[in-house]
């Protein structure tokens, strides 16, 4: 009989009670976080990166816009993995005749020049060169989340707390605004303003938004019947006095967890941008910039583009990941999704 | 259920319409004119403007648009080909793009079903593993930097497919452009399958179908799967946003001759009729997706056109 029939579920462990000590929120929070591997991992290069797009310019003696014309495309050589055979400043190009190996700083006698991520097209200093763009894309991806987080938080928070007309005439003029791509507004308010940092954090600041304000507005609609509501006034809480002392401190989890996944959204848009023209203006750089200058020769000069696009793909690996941790950590019940 | 999707419907025609009154605008605010050229004096400026019609106040001028934008009626192209009708530029580049966002997105779905499949069947075990980090790798890595990476290797050093797209072998120039495409697609499918699937399989009908005796195969396609699908539908819509950004940087790097490039050329010559036009096309195509994605959901699940909107 036994063959036939294989219990399902049978959780022997489920009949067990164990007492666990009450904690505060944030310390579980914490405690979820830091279980999660893959979110440490996430914060971890974040810190790296963040410490390195602030030191790495400072860190060598180039500037990110000052042009030698004489040491263009010179490759990566960096001091001491030079002996090794890697990293040596040699590259291999291939022309029509076959493949030649060349090393630019010997053949014009720099021996005393490092480019550590070699040089681009004009004889800038491409380790320099990636870390002031790193700083100048989280400059604006952060910039760009947090004032979406303000614009849609107070939307949702409201659009929800009143609901009815009020809500009504919300919805319906957040869907007309969803409907339409990012895309176009991106391009269009490109086209029109001057491109720039602003710029480029308004039209972001544009588009981004709604997600938001969509998890604020369900959040409330969650929130807003619940008795600490109604005690608050009760005791004669204003409508704001409610909706910013009363709800929002219940809801700073999933915010949090939403500003975590618009700032790679916004690394991206940037990056894109700039691909197709619409950056930040030259000399001043950004990741998205550098793997479009670095597109031009990347046949030729295959390092000029690698360490832009991997100091990006880390980032926005790292926000995702770490959002994720985030998530779990503060609704571990939620779906992964 | 006729109300809802008369309800969609409007709701659908007033953005198109806001879109292109917001189109109007934006395109009238624009620096530079294209005809920014120093050598046409006042006259000849007037007289070109007087030809195309910017002389008109811009109530009419709109008015027109309107009907012509409805008609299919683009205008001409100042600066990418001059005077030549937009809708005939268009016409011969929307299919290649289209065809590629197709090829992604069947590619993505198919191979991101698959990999959601394997990662819940197999969960908490070294192939879930796997095709989770392949997942997040997709959905944090932009479609350029695959198109790149492809681009160089398979096209530049081991020279499988044509590093930039020819129109005498479109099938084989649009692998590369569809694969990098569809990594986006692909991975949020995974993920999204993998979640669904793992809530599926945890619920008491799942034990109900086993109990009665059905074999595995059985359970997982006929039950458990077709469940799953149904929220895999919503995440369709923003995909689709996600192409349209992706294939103009992607349709830039394998030199494709689709709508993409074109608005690329368009936004870098200010012909801002081309713009427009693109801009609208693009808008109708979105609106068009989310309103066949939210009539599909509504009908499939009763929950949704029953007022539970929310979120």
């Amino acid at each position: 009989m036994d063959a036939y029939f294989v219990l399902k579920k049978q959780n022997e462990d489920i009949n067990i009670d164990s007492n666990y000590a009450s904690q505060s929120f944030w310390k579980e929070v914490r405690h979820r976080f830091f279980h999660k591997k893959s979110a440490v991992v996430g914060l971890i290069f974040i810190i790296l990166i963040v410490f390195f797009a602030i030191v790495g310019p400072g860190m060598t003696e180039y500037d990110y816009s000052t042009q030698e014309l004489t040491q263009k495309n010179f490759a990566p050589r960096v001091p001491g993995l030079e002996n090794l055979g890697i990293l040596d400043g040699t590259e291999t190009l291939s022309t029509t005749t076959g493949s030649k190996e060349i090393n630019q700083y010997e053949a014009g006698g720099h021996d005393d020049l490092y480019y550590w991520f070699g040089s681009d097209m004009y004889g800038r200093d491409l380790w320099t060169r990636c870390w002031s763009g790193a700083r100048v894309s989280l400059i604006i991806a952060v910039a760009a989340a947090l004032i979406d987080m303000i614009i849609g938080m107070s939307y949702g928070l409201i659009s929800g707390f009143f609901g009815g007309a009020v809500d009504m005439v919300m919805q319906r003029l957040l869907e007309i605004w969803n409907g339409i791509p990012r895309l176009v507004i991106v391009t269009l308010l490109l086209l029109i303003l001057r491109p720039g940092m602003i710029t480029i954090i308004f039209a972001l600041m544009l588009t981004e938004w709604v997600g938001m304000s969509r998890i604020a507005r369900a959040e409330m609609l969650k929130l807003k019947e619940q008795e600490f509501v109604l005690a608050s006034r009760t005791l004669g809480a204003g409508s704001f006095f409610i909706i910013f002392k009363e709800v929002l401190p219940n809801i700073i989890g999933p915010i949090i967890t939403q500003v975590m996944f618009s700032i790679p959204t916004a690394i991206f848009t940037e990056a894109f941008l700039s691909f197709v023209g619409l950056g930040i203006p030259v000399p001043q750089c950004s990741l998205g910039s550098l793997i479009s200058d670095g597109y031009d020769s990347f046949t030729t000069h295959p390092y000029q583009i690698i360490p832009p696009i991997i100091i990006m793909a880390l980032l926005m690996l790292s926000f995702n990941l770490l959002g994720d941790g985030l998530r779990e950590a503060f609704d571990p019940k939620m779906k992964e999704m | 259920m006729k109300k809802y999707i008369l309800k969609r419907v409007l709701t659908s025609i007033l953005t198109l319409l806001a879109i292109v009154l917001v189109l109007f605008i934006l395109m009238h605010l624009m620096p530079g004119s294209p005809f920014n050229d120093e050598k046409l004096s006042d006259d000849q400026r007037t007289v070109l403007y007087a030809k195309y019609g910017l002389d008109q106040p811009i109530v009419i001028q709109f008015g027109r648009y309107v009907v012509n934008m409805l008609r299919g009626d683009f205008g001409v192209s100042y600066n990418i080909s001059k005077n030549t009708p937009i809708s005939q530029l268009i016409q011969s580049r929307l299919p290649i793009s289209i065809n590629i966002g197709f090829f992604a997105v069947a590619l993505g779905a198919i191979v991101g079903l698959i990999l959601g499949l394997i990662a819940a069947l197999k969960r908490d075990t070294v192939l879930d593993t796997i095709c989770t980090i392949i997942s997040v790798i997709g959905v944090s890595v932009p479609s350029y930097v695959f198109a790149l990476a492809l681009s160089y290797n398979l096209g530049f050093k081991w020279k499988v497919f044509p590093m930039l797209y020819n129109t005498a072998d479109a099938l084989n120039s649009s692998i590369m452009p569809s694969v990098a495409l569809s990594m986006f697609t692909m991975a949020t499918i995974a993920r999204f399958t993998r979640s669904e699937m793992i809530e599926v399989l945890g619920s008491e009908y799942m034990l109900f179908a086993e109990s009665k005796g059905l074999t595995s195969s059985q359970i997982i396609i006929k039950h458990a799967l077709r469940n799953a699908l149904i929220p895999i539908i919503t995440v369709l819509a923003p995909l689709v946003v996600d192409l349209m950004t992706g294939s103009l940087v992607v349709e830039k790097i394998f030199a494709i001759p689709g709508v993409g490039s074109l608005l690329v050329n368009a936004i870098q010559s200010n012909d801002y009729n081309v713009v427009i036009a693109l801009s609208f096309i693009y808008s109708a195509l979105y609106i068009f997706v989310m309103l066949v994605v939210d009539i599909l959901y509504g009908i499939i699940d009763p929950r949704i056109r029953l007022g539970k909107e929310g979120d």
